[in-house]
């Protein structure tokens, strides 16, 4: 065993040599069904898992197993600027599935713009369904969060459960990670969260094929990072700060409604923070704003700097319905309001 | 001597203004039938602005004008109700036009952009069954610029996205009901009046280009539900929000939500080959009724 640790840290010392920077990231996913209780309800979902290394391990990939339990959303990717990533699906682990022709999954990599052949749409890439091999190499002015999703009959898929973030972060001389949204130092930070957007309709959960209702979505649970945040006693994601520290949000919408962030400080005051990529792609000027609109399939990455002296801030998402009330603004679905906190 | 001094003049004002032209359009509104056809489809009872009396089309004919231009819109109402006829931002007289009557609109082309038009009244529902079109202004010298010293393209798409509710709104305006209006649940939406089925192989709803070709896509949202629409294989630069030129340079996003009843201008470059598809990410206006991609949705075919 020690001897294979020696092996493998040799040949990651040699391939370091050899890409100086570049690393290849290979991981395997698998599919599995379960179950949130939201609000007391169980809800079935499905889920990814990372169930093995695959890289240099040839058919070992889809053997996994051990891989562990599937989660919603799915594993958060980290990849590097520069280096290679490779999602695989294990073509042995992947239930459940529906029937033909919305049989077998996908990993479409949303905002990639990779190759028709690494894009995970069934309808373009010959109808590839069946375990596969999702290769990315994000480059310099790509950081920032993209999504994965599985891209079969995606009205279901997605609302299942089938999803989650790929973050491209900056990396320093060295080939490590730097707490920087993307090379403009501006952009440093001293803690990050994820804030993974997404809605659930329970009927689309036990709904399959093409089904009516999948004509119309009625969501009840709205969630942050997979949990529910209905108070700022009882918030999705929490977070202790320093003072005077900058923290990064990233904000990934798989939801399929209307939706607004902001940070409200303990009076409900909406602090301001200033976003600085958005859908994986710096913006040329940054916005320092206090509320932003994130519709489904965006993402953006932003910071907020808390303040000298000690207090609470409440990040909340406000889930709003597609249908503009007469005056414009849209109205709050119930419990549409979920809540993070952040403590310094 | 009078004429002579006429026509001189005329020869001047032609002069002055070169490419500034007359444009006349005649609209007729009746009912009328959208079919979606594959599977899902079905044939939803309409109401419409047509180039023909008689033919109404979802969405009405596209009018596409130069900036600067003296633009005379006629509009006849053939149904039995009153109707009236607004291009949003641009003309202002929104007084009905009486069943059987007809109302003439004269404007000078505004400045350069993609607009919406659509029968403002009774409650949204008039323009729920059918009543929108875009409106589109070329810059003076018909340029294929986004507008004048604006961003250039190769191929321009236009995309009126919009969405039908058959069982509440539809059948029941269609035969004389009472529209609820407070619930409003779409189970068709639809580009350019088609499911995905058909959009997806429509050639002028298709952004189709060759390597380094920039379409400009202009994206025209008359329905009732924001929509947001992802590209797949490029991110696309945002040239305008609702007629309003960005800063440049412009922002990159592969996802741009469109609220009802307003506009969105990007231009997307074909960087790549492939075939790629580009849809609304929200769960249900994917489908045709809940039959999968029939909703809003159209290919990027990348040659």
């Amino acid at each position: 065993m020690k001897k294979l640790t020696q092996a493998v840290l040799l040949a990651t010392l040699s391939l370091g040599a050899a890409h100086v920077h570049a690393a290849t990231i290979s991981k395997t996913f698998c599919v599995s069904s379960l179950s949130k209780t939201l609000s007391g309800t169980s809800v079935p979902f499905w889920g990814f898992s990372d169930c093995g290394s695959g890289g240099g391990m040839g058919g070992m990939g889809g053997m996994g197993g051990m891989g562990g339990t599937a989660t919603v959303p799915g594993p958060v990717v980290e990849v590097g600027v520069g280096d290679t990533l490779n999602l695989s699906l294990s073509v042995n682990m992947m239930t459940p599935q529906e029937a033909s022709p919305y049989n077998g999954h996908t990993i479409h990599l949303h905002g990639a713009d990779v190759q028709t052949s690494e894009d995970g749409v069934p309808e373009t890439n010959g109808n590839m369904v069946n375990g596969d091999t999702y290769t990315w190499s994000p480059l310099a002015g790509h950081e920032g969060s993209h999504m994965y999703h599985c891209h079969v009959h995606t009205v279901k898929h997605l609302e299942m459960g089938m999803y989650s973030t790929i973050i491209v972060r900056p990396k320093n001389a060295s080939g490590a990670f730097i707490n920087q949204l993307n090379s403009n130092v501006a952009t440093a930070y001293a803690y990050s969260q994820n804030y993974i957007l997404s809605t659930v309709d329970p009927a689309y959960h036990t709904a399959v094929g093409d089904s009516t209702v999948f004509a119309d979505y009625n969501p009840v649970y709205f969630l942050i990072a997979g949990k529910e945040g209905k108070t700022t006693a009882a918030p999705a994601m929490t977070l202790a700060a320093a003072k005077n520290a900058k923290v990064a949000f990233r904000l990934i919408g798989l939801h399929s409604t209307n939706s607004t962030f902001e940070i409200k400080n303990s009076s409900g005051v909406a602090q301001s923070f200033t976003v600085y990529i958005r859908d994986g792609r710096a913006l040329p000027v940054a916005k320092t704003v206090t509320s932003l609109d994130i519709s489904p399939g965006q993402r953006a990455d932003l910071i907020a700097t808390t303040p000298a002296t000690a207090g609470t801030w409440y990040p909340q998402v406000t889930y709003k319905k597609l249908r503009a009330n007469a005056d414009g603004t849209y109205p709050v679905y119930t419990n549409g309001v979920v809540y993070g906190k952040v403590t310094f | 001597m009078i004429r002579k001094l006429a026509l001189y003049a005329l020869l001047l004002i032609g002069q002055s203004t070169a490419e500034a032209a007359v444009r006349n359009f005649t609209l007729h509104i009746d009912n009328g039938t959208l079919n979606i056809t594959g599977t899902g489809g079905t044939s939803l009872n309409v109401w419409g602005y047509g180039a023909n009396q008689g033919l109404p089309t979802i969405p009405a004919p596209k009018l596409v004008v130069n900036e600067g231009d003296t633009v005379t819109i006629t509009v006849y109402n053939h149904r039995s109700a009153s109707h009236n006829f607004v291009i949003k931002n641009v003309t202002t007289d929104v007084a009905a036009i009486a069943s059987g009557g007809s109302k003439v609109y004269s404007f000078t082309a505004p400045t350069a952009g993609s607009y919406l038009y659509s029968d403002t009244l009774n409650n949204n529902i008039n323009r729920e069954m059918g009543l929108y079109g875009a409106f589109i202004v070329r810059p003076a010298d018909n340029s294929n610029t986004a507008w004048t010293g604006g961003p250039s393209y190769n191929n321009e798409n236009v995309w009126v996205v919009s969405e039908m509710d058959k069982p509440r709104w539809n059948d029941v305006a269609s035969t004389g009901g009472t529209v609820a209006t407070a619930t409003y649940k779409p189970n068709y939406f639809i580009i350019n009046g088609q499911g995905g089925f058909d959009a997806m192989m429509n050639m002028s709803t298709m952004v189709m280009g060759t390597l380094n070709q920039k379409s400009l896509v202009r994206i025209v949202n008359t329905g009732q539900f924001s929509h947001s629409l992802h590209f797949h294989g490029n991110h696309f630069q945002v040239l305008t929000i609702n007629g309003v030129r960005q800063p440049t340079p412009f922002e990159q996003w592969d996802t741009i939500n469109v609220p009802p009843m307003s506009t969105a201008e990007v231009l997307y470059t074909i960087n790549q080959y492939g075939h790629y598809p580009m849809h609304v990410h929200t769960a249900q206006a994917e489908g045709a009724n809940g039959v999968y991609l029939n909703g809003a949705a159209t290919m990027i075919d990348m040659q």
